[in-house]
């Protein structure tokens, strides 16, 4: 199977040592590893930029329960061993959504679309059995990080964080990415569409905010003046 | 829209509660069906992770808030940090270069360790990473109790033997009690661990050098578009 739908140049390095792999080995059968244990359900979707529909990502989903309400996900480029660690999502329903603070709601987006339009979807798991879950999600909000650019080939994570955004409605997907995933996957976002029809969205409709409130965001960066380090320090515990 | 230094406003969101995430408990029947597309998919991306390292960081735009990450039982995902060789780090752009910090340091004070991996397993690694240099996204705010993750990310930095870059005694102590073990003790250990002659090439650590900080904006932006939105 094709690793990736994007052209990536290779991470740079030496592929990892065969001491490196045996002591990471090791660590792995020792370690207890909880937090990433709970990751139970991979799911495979797009984004695209805050400030740029035209630039896609075929992003996999690697999803945990942290409460019934609460979802985070691990982002990777692809579903192999080699798929680059690319973002990260935290999916609420729609009840919480409701309590983000207004300038907070922007960097949200729904999900209701690219569930109903089939291109969300876990690969691996039949459609009767995706769809249990799925009819929840088509209800939920996700807040989507990107660290790592490979869209544009990037090979490190370079830049800053992007806020990145979801399908909401037809004629946004490129085609070109679409056909890759599905032909990849063996599946059709037109048949899981018509089994989906009956999945509604949030009970309140898409929130105007939401969605980068309708229009579109970017992050900056800017440099600051440090506290006085005589300053008593806070400490929040 | 959000900035990664500013308190967000008070919200069910942001305040309140027990400190954890909102939302009821995991239920049997989210669990079976987690555990029934588990059993179908391989998740072969996640079962690459096979270390776990507990170290502190401290936020970019006010070093004197810190994190030890990672952080408590409630296994919330607070933020991604890459980590490359020295080789690559020195390829790296200037302005790029600014958001990496050295690791030299915090390996040397026995700030950076390996819950439950015995000393000599990991002396091998240390020479290795003392070399190493990472970048920080923190996504989730935890220490100043956000239930949810707000606002804009915040880029962290590691402890640095400047005063400014300092880590809490208090967040030391807690850490080495919850772990059960010296940071004191590593210290010591690890002197003889190999730190580069030079441990900040190039802009790396550039805010504890030139004593400024960095904070991240989201800011609303025309969206170049191909297709109506929303």
């Amino acid at each position: 199977m094709a690793a990736s739908c994007h052209d990536v140049d290779p991470v740079p390095g030496k592929p990892t040592e065969t001491g490196t792999s045996l002591l990471e080995t090791a660590t792995g059968a020792i370690q207890g590893f909880a937090p990433v244990n709970q990751i139970h359900q991979h799911l495979c979707a797009f984004h695209f930029y805050g400030d740029d529909m035209t630039r896609q990502v075929e992003a996999h989903h690697f999803c945990a329960h942290l409460t019934e309400d609460v979802r985070q996900c691990l982002i990777f480029d692809g579903p192999d061993a080699v798929a680059r660690l690319i973002g990260l999502e935290y999916i609420v329903t729609e009840e919480l959504f409701l309590t983000l603070p207004d300038d907070e709601k922007p960097l949200w987006h729904t999900h209701e679309f690219e569930v109903k339009g089939g291109v969300l979807f876990m690969p691996g798991v039949p459609g009767v059995v995706e769809r249990r879950d799925l009819e929840t999600v088509a209800k939920t909000y996700g807040k989507t990080i990107h660290f790592w650019q490979v869209d544009r080939g990037d090979a490190l994570p370079l830049g800053l964080p992007q806020i990145m955004m979801a399908l909401t409605r037809d004629g946004q997907l490129r085609q070109d990415l679409a056909e890759c995933v599905e032909k990849k996957f063996g599946v059709s976002f037109q048949k899981e569409r018509e089994n989906r029809a009956y999945m509604t969205g949030p009970a309140h409709g898409i929130h105007p905010l939401a969605n980068a409130a309708g229009k579109g965001l970017k992050t900056s960066i800017r440099e600051v003046d440090l506290p006085d380090p005589t300053t008593r320090a806070r400490v929040f515990t | 829209m959000a900035s990664s230094d500013k308190k967000p406003l008070p919200t069910p969101a942001s305040t309140g509660g027990d400190g954890g995430p909102p939302g009821k408990p995991t239920t049997m029947s989210t669990m079976m069906l987690d555990k029934g597309a588990a059993a179908l998919q391989s998740l072969r991306p996640v079962k690459q992770i096979n270390q776990h390292v507990c170290t502190f960081a401290l936020y970019a735009h006010d070093p004197h808030r810190q994190l030890t990450s990672p952080r408590s039982y409630l296994h919330r995902i607070i933020g991604v940090e890459y980590i490359v060789s020295r080789k690559i780090f020195e390829a790296l752009p200037k302005e790029e270069q600014r958001l990496w910090h050295s690791h030299a340091h915090e390996i040397r004070a026995g700030l950076w360790a390996s819950p439950r991996v015995p000393e000599m397993l990991e002396k091998t690694e240390l020479d290795h990473m003392a070399g190493t240099f990472g970048k920080f996204w923190c996504t989730w705010q935890v220490d100043r109790g956000d239930r949810l993750p707000l606002g804009a990310p915040a880029l962290m930095v590691s402890p640095q033997a400047e005063r400014i870059a300092t880590v809490l005694p208090d967040l030391v102590r807690k850490r080495d009690q919850k772990y059960g073990f010296s940071t004191e003790e590593l210290k010591a250990a690890r002197a003889d661990v190999d730190v580069p002659a030079d441990p900040r090439p190039g802009q790396a650590d550039y805010w504890v050098r030139h004593h400024k900080g960095f904070a991240l904006d989201v800011v609303p932006h025309e969206m170049k578009r191909h297709a109506p939105f929303p």
